[in-house]
């Protein structure tokens, strides 16, 4: 038996698969889980979320 | 404005007035103290919710308690429970004593409120009119509603303009400390103060809940000052049934209460010609503290935001505000990106990266949505639903895709030998309720970082004795 110290992200399928890709260039991931849950390590929860955020943001568009 | 008044009613219905819960913290004597005033009676007894009003009006003339039953009689079988929570909350303001057989009110409560609605008793209790003065009449109703006004939209436009570089006049030192206290405001490593997200939400709340909320912070500090909480809650509830326009004598306050004339000056609640007055006149600010009329002048003359809503929202997520007070203009920049600005006009967009700095800002969607509600032209209430759809889902949806990425911190168990082991481990865990995740055909799952260590304990023990 082992335990892994790390966190548990929930999110929907989209934003795993962004996150997959984000793991080839820098890996944080340690275990993936099933379509909704990942365990990542957790000091890089700070770096993966911003750059999940700039990823998103490329996604849209604004009027102004 | 009919239909603004209904939704106002239908709040009051579904949520209690916010000092009510504050009274209910009092101990029996410290209410039995207040409702020796006649005032206080009156004011505590509008704050009730109407059932309540109903049950304890009922109970008045009584000089007898009456069986809890003939009273229950009454009631229809689905208006049951609405009945009983009533009645709880009486007795949580121990103005009608928990009893299962007999009803009947708290016998001071029922003496004041008899005084208040049929005069005599004790003299003061709303207040003693000053003497006319010819040489220096009081202040006119308009004098006195521009300086409420001032006072009150200074303070909420100190706060809403801190952090954006630009000057407003500040408020008193006591109003900056109970800003501070009550965590509106915030300063960071002795800078200046900041605007918190308590402080964006309580800017889009009434002028009546701002109001109120201030003066609870004001109640739990005064508890901590050591002024006697009857007389400051007293006083308060006197200058809510004082007349507004005339002018009250300082002569009957006591020193509590003549201490207090100096902070309610500061938040606009009073008026004085000088700080060492011998008479004051209440503003509407007070004399509306516990009714159901609005707080603030509503008139366009003193410059104040228009009388009723003003906010027109379209389906294309445009903005036109149809005012020219600075205050109001300076709320809607919390989500709104303005575009224009005509002497009675405001322009403006709802756009994602506005939406997304008033989010940024511990704004809620649903803050944003019953603001543009209640602050809806008339013309808007011709539509139903009243906001166009689009723009009330797409708000909604910002907000959910801030949340697209949950995290919680733990541990995942893996690589069980055996099933069994995984099911006892499981099980414990499951007991404990820790249990993020879990997946038996992988043998694994995720707990929350509290339960780890006494999962471990329970794993430790299992090894050292299995047989146990």
């Amino acid at each position: 038996m082992r335990a892994i110290k790390g966190v548990l992200l929930v999110c929907d399928p989209a934003v795993k698969q962004i996150l997959l890709s984000m793991n080839e260039k820098q890996s944080f991931i340690i275990e993936d889980l099933d379509d909704h849950h990942l365990v990542i390590k957790a000091d890089e929860e700070y770096r993966v979320r911003r750059e999940l955020e700039t990823e998103l943001e490329k996604n849209t568009y604004s009027l102004d | 404005m009919p239909s603004l008044l209904r939704q106002t009613e239908q709040d009051k219905k579904n949520t209690p007035h916010s000092l009510l819960p504050f009274l209910q913290s009092q101990s029996q004597n410290t209410l039995t103290r207040l409702y020796q005033r006649p005032s206080s009676c009156l004011s505590i007894f509008r704050l009730l919710a109407p059932l309540e009003r109903q049950i304890v009006m009922n109970l008045l003339w009584l000089e007898s308690a009456i069986a809890a039953s003939t009273m229950a009689a009454w009631v229809q079988r689905d208006g049951r429970k609405l009945y009983e929570e009533s009645l709880a909350n009486l007795s949580y303001l121990h103005i009608l004593p928990n009893s299962a057989a007999k009803l009947a009110l708290n016998f001071t409560f029922k003496t004041s409120l008899r005084q208040a609605l049929t005069g005599g008793g004790i003299s003061g209790s709303f207040g003693v009119p000053a003497e006319k003065d010819d040489k220096q009449p009081g202040p006119d109703i308009e004098a006195l509603d521009s300086f409420a006004l001032e006072r009150w939209e200074t303070i909420l436009h100190y706060m809403v303009s801190s952090g954006t570089g630009q000057n407003p006049t500040k408020p008193s030192q006591g109003v900056l400390f109970l800003l501070q206290r009550s965590e509106l405001m915030n300063s960071f490593y002795g800078g200046p103060l900041q605007i918190t997200s308590a402080g964006f939400q309580f800017l889009l709340h009434s002028p009546h809940a701002q109001l109120w909320d201030l003066l609870l912070q004001y109640l739990h500090l005064a508890e901590e000052r050591q002024m006697d909480l009857v007389e400051v809650l007293g006083f308060l509830f006197m200058l809510s049934t004082m007349d507004l326009g005339r002018e009250y004598s300082i002569e009957n306050l006591s020193t509590t209460q003549k201490a207090m004339l100096e902070d309610l000056r500061d938040y606009g609640l009073i008026w004085q010609r000088r700080p060492n007055s011998r008479r004051f006149s209440p503003t509407r600010l007070g004399t509306t503290l516990t009714s159901s009329s609005p707080p603030l002048p509503t008139t366009t003359g003193v410059g104040s935001g228009p009388k009723e809503g003003f906010i027109v929202l379209e389906t294309n997520y445009r903005v036109y505000a149809y005012t020219d007070n600075p205050l109001q203009t300076a709320v809607l920049n919390l989500f709104v990106s303005l575009k224009y600005r005509f002497p009675n006009l405001v322009v403006g967009m709802i756009t994602r990266d506005s939406v997304k700095k008033a989010l940024m800002n511990g704004i809620t969607a649903d803050q944003i949505i019953s603001y543009l509600i209640t602050h809806a032209h008339p013309q808007m209430r011709k539509n139903n639903p009243l906001l166009p759809v689009t723009v009330q889902d797409q708000i909604r949806l910002w907000e959910l895709e801030k949340n697209r990425l949950k995290s919680s911190e733990g541990y995942l168990y893996t690589s069980f030998t055996s099933q069994a082991d995984y099911e006892l481990v499981l099980n414990y865990a499951k007991q404990l309720d820790v249990i993020l995740w879990e997946n038996t055909g992988k043998r694994c799952f995720f707990g929350s970082l509290e339960g780890h260590s006494r999962i471990k304990e329970f794993i430790e023990r299992r090894t050292q004795n299995p047989n146990s």
